[in-house]
């Protein structure tokens, strides 16, 4: 199935073409900006930092932070069919996928609990220690997944 | 340029960096770091700036900077390494000699916003617009950050033009 995929057109155009790769290299990294930059601000300001900017407000940047996990889902696609069978056989590839998967069910189960709880979210230590830990866990493997990618290429 | 790369080439921060099979992976997985830190302050900073996410209270921003500072930090001295370690290669790469532009520029933008928006800042309504003024140097400061991280991601594939 990877060799098949190799073959398909996308990822010819990805992997020979003169700026296929480059383009999508680039889209890769303003999506990371735009995803993880967003959700580790909001976890931030979970753990009690920027006394003055409400949980609620912030978390206005939500579907924004989420187009930046689209971006990079899609352009993280196109480089994968490059060379897939490389990829599929790569730990720190993997480890990267297994931690991005965590984080996206980490910021679910975070807004499913803020759809009850964020009002109360804005007093100073009303947030729970429960939601404190997920968003430390959020921190912790959008890190890890920055870590591996950029290992892929070492490893 | 080309004395800079002599005075570079051999010396022993040169041979630090390009020394550990390990250190190079390093400072870029801490650069990514940095960049992620910077952007995503830049991101609700400048957003708000610009006069979007209006709910956000605008004056009490200003509490997200150390972030943005912290990340500029880290790449400003990752940054100064990859440089120490591979001179002859960043110096004559196009791709690099725009991304040293657009951050000046954003260092520029960054002290027009101190000097000119920031002391009026406490004037504005924290959950208003915002004078055009601020949202030029939003915009200019996202379209050079952005840019910055683009042109940063195409060094390798940029040549020396």
């Amino acid at each position: 199935m990877f060799e098949w995929l190799e073959g398909t057109p996308v990822a010819i155009w990805v992997g020979e073409s003169l700026w296929g790769y480059p383009i999508v290299l680039g889209l890769h990294v303003i999506g990371l900006a735009i995803v993880v930059g967003i959700f580790v601000m909001r976890d931030l300001r979970l753990l009690g930092l920027f006394d003055g900017i409400s949980y609620e407000s912030l978390d206005s940047l939500r579907n924004l932070a989420w187009s930046g996990f689209v971006i990079n889902a899609i352009s993280g696609c196109c480089l994968f069919t490059s060379q897939a069978t490389t990829f599929a056989s790569s730990t720190p590839f993997l480890l990267k996928i297994s931690m991005i998967f965590l984080a996206a069910i980490c910021e679910a189960v975070i807004q499913h609990k803020s759809h009850d709880g964020a009002g109360a979210w804005d007093d100073a230590g009303a947030v729970a220690g429960s939601v404190r830990a997920l968003a430390m866990l959020s921190i912790t493997l959008w890190t890890g997944a920055i870590i591996s990618g950029r290992l892929i290429a070492y490893l | 340029m080309d004395a800079f790369v002599n005075a570079v080439d051999g010396s022993a921060v040169n041979q630090w960096v390009t020394g550990s099979a390990w250190l190079w992976p390093l400072l870029e997985i801490l650069h990514f770091i940095g960049l992620s830190l910077l952007l995503g302050t830049m991101l609700v900073v400048d957003l708000r700036m610009a006069g979007f996410f209006r709910r956000i209270n605008i004056i009490a921003t200003h509490k997200m900077l150390p972030f943005a500072f912290i990340g500029f930090g880290i790449n400003l001295v990752t940054g100064t390494l990859f440089l120490l370690g591979d001179p002859a290669r960043y110096t004559a790469n196009i791709g690099f000699r725009w991304k040293m532009v657009l951050v000046l520029v954003s260092g520029l933008n960054a002290l027009w916003f101190w000097f000119k928006i920031n002391p009026v800042m406490q004037g504005w309504d924290p959950f208003g617009d915002t004078p055009a003024s601020a949202k030029f140097v939003a915009w200019l400061s996202l379209g050079c950050w952005f840019g910055v991280m683009l042109l940063g991601r195409l060094i390798p594939y940029i040549g020396t033009g």
